[in-house]
C-alpha cells in the first residue's frame, strides 16, 4: 500500500469494496501496532486497543471527514485509549508498572524460524542484539522510533498524532536517536 | 548532543539530500525497521480481527458518541478500589447511560422507552438484552476486550462508539 492510496481505500471500504479494508489493514496495522507498543502497555492490553481502534475505524468508516488522513486517525485513537488505560493502571494499582510487563512477544514468527536456521545465526544475532539496544534507549527515543520504524514507513503528520508531538520536532529528535543507537552499537563492536 | 565524533568514517557515500550522517542514520533505522518486523510484528490473530472488522462497518446505524467518561472525566473517590465505570453516549436526542462493573451492565436509555440491545464483543453479537418502558436495562457484564451496544429504538438504530470496558 502507498500511503497516498490511503483516501481513495477508504472511499472504497466505504463502498463495500472488502479488498480495500485488507489492504488498509495491512497498510495501516503496523502502524498501529507501534503505537500500542510505544506506550509500553502490557500484551493484552496491547492486543485490546489494536482491536478498539480498529473496531472504531469500522464503525465510522464513511463517516471520516479526511479519508487520506486515516492513518493520522488510526494512531491518534490508539494513543488515546493506550493514555486512557495508562491513567487507570496508574489509578488502581500503582505499583503496576506496564512497561515490566511489557516483553517481545514469543510467539515465533515464519521469518523468525528461517532466521534461526544454522547459516543465519549471525545475521539472526545481529538483529537480536539491534533490538536489544533500540529497547535500552531512553523512553523518549524508543517511542518515536518504535513509530518511525512501522513498515510500510508512517508519515510525519501519522507519527505526530501517534504521540502527541509536533511535526518539526520528528526530523531532529529521529537524526538525535538513530545517532545514539548507533553509538551504543559501536561501543559493543556490533556495527 | 555530545561533542564526540560520529564515527561515520565509511567512506563518502553521499547522495541526494542525504548528509553522509543522514544517510547513514536512514540505513540503521532500515535495518531496524526490518528487525521489528522480524520480532515485534502485529501479532496475525489480532490481524485477522482487524481484517473482519469489516463486517462493524454499518451505514444503517448512527453513532453514539462517548460523551462522558468516569475513566476520565470523573474525580477518583478516596477508598473506592474499584469504582464502576460509568458511561454516557449520546446521538443527536438519545442519550445512554451505562454503568459497568464486575457485576454486570445497567443503564437507561433517554428519552424513555423500550428498545432492544445487542451487546456486541467484535463482529458478532455476545448477548441481547431488553430495555424496559422507561428505559432501563440490566445485563451481564460484557467479556473482556472492546464492547459496543446496538440499540434499536422503534425505527432508529443507534450504535454505541467502541470501547474498551
Amino acid at each position: 500500500m502507498d500511503r497516498g492510496d490511503v483516501g481513495e481505500l477508504v472511499l472504497s471500504a466505504a463502498d463495500g469494496d472488502a479488498a480495500a479494508w485488507k489492504a488498509l489493514v495491512d497498510g495501516l496495522g503496523p502502524l498501529v501496532w507501534s503505537v500500542v507498543r510505544a506506550h509500553g502497555l502490557s500484551d493484552a492490553d496491547a492486543h485490546e486497543v489494536y482491536q478498539t481502534a480498529w473496531f472504531r475505524f469500522a464503525q465510522h468508516l464513511g463517516r471520516i471527514r479526511e479519508p487520506e488522513k486515516a492513518g493520522s486517525w488510526l494512531a491518534s485513537t490508539a494513543r488515546h485509549e493506550c493514555l486512557k488505560l495508562l491513567r487507570a493502571a496508574r489509578r488502581w494499582t500503582p505499583t503496576d508498572d506496564p512497561q515490566l510487563l511489557d516483553r517481545v512477544s514469543e510467539d515465533r514468527t515464519p521469518e523468525e524460524s528461517v532466521l534461526d536456521s544454522e547459516e543465519a545465526a549471525a545475521q539472526t544475532e545481529r538483529v537480536r542484539r539491534l533490538w536489544q539496544e533500540f529497547e535500552e534507549l531512553g523512553e523518549r527515543c524508543r517511542q518515536l522510533l518504535r513509530v518511525l520504524i512501522a513498515s510500510p514507513p508512517p508519515s510525519y503528520q501519522e507519527v505526530s498524532a501517534a504521540l502527541g508531538i509536533a511535526v518539526g520536532s520528528i526530523g531532529p529528535t529521529r537524526q538525535r536517536c538513530l545517532r545514539r543507537l548507533r553509538a551504543r552499537l559501536e561501543a559493543r563492536g556490533t556495527t | 548532543m555530545s561533542g564526540t565524533h560520529d564515527g561515520f568514517d565509511d567512506d563518502a557515500f553521499v547522495e541526494g539530500e542525504f548528509t553522509e550522517g543522514e544517510w547513514d542514520t536512514a540505513l540503521l533505522e532500515e535495518e531496524l525497521r526490518q528487525a521489528a518486523a522480524i520480532l515485534d510484528p502485529v501479532p496475525a490473530g489480532l490481524r485477522q480481527i482487524a481484517v473482519e472488522a469489516y463486517a462493524l462497518h454499518d451505514l444503517d446505524a448512527r453513532v453514539a458518541e462517548l460523551t462522558f467518561d468516569s475513566l476520565v472525566d470523573a474525580i477518583p473517590v478516596r477508598g473506592e478500589t474499584d469504582p464502576p465505570r460509568m458511561l454516557t453516549f449520546r446521538a443527536g436526542e438519545v442519550t445512554v447511560d451505562v454503568e459497568v462493573s464486575a457485576e454486570g451492565l445497567m443503564g437507561q436509555v433517554l428519552p424513555p422507552g423500550p428498545a432492544r440491545i445487542d451487546v456486541l464483543s467484535g463482529p458478532r453479537a455476545h448477548a441481547r438484552i431488553q430495555a424496559d418502558d422507561m428505559g432501563r436495562f440490566t445485563g451481564d457484564a460484557p467479556p473482556a476486550g472492546p464492547f459496543a451496544l446496538r440499540l434499536r429504538t422503534g425505527e432508529d438504530l443507534v450504535v454505541t462508539e467502541w470501547l474498551r470496558a
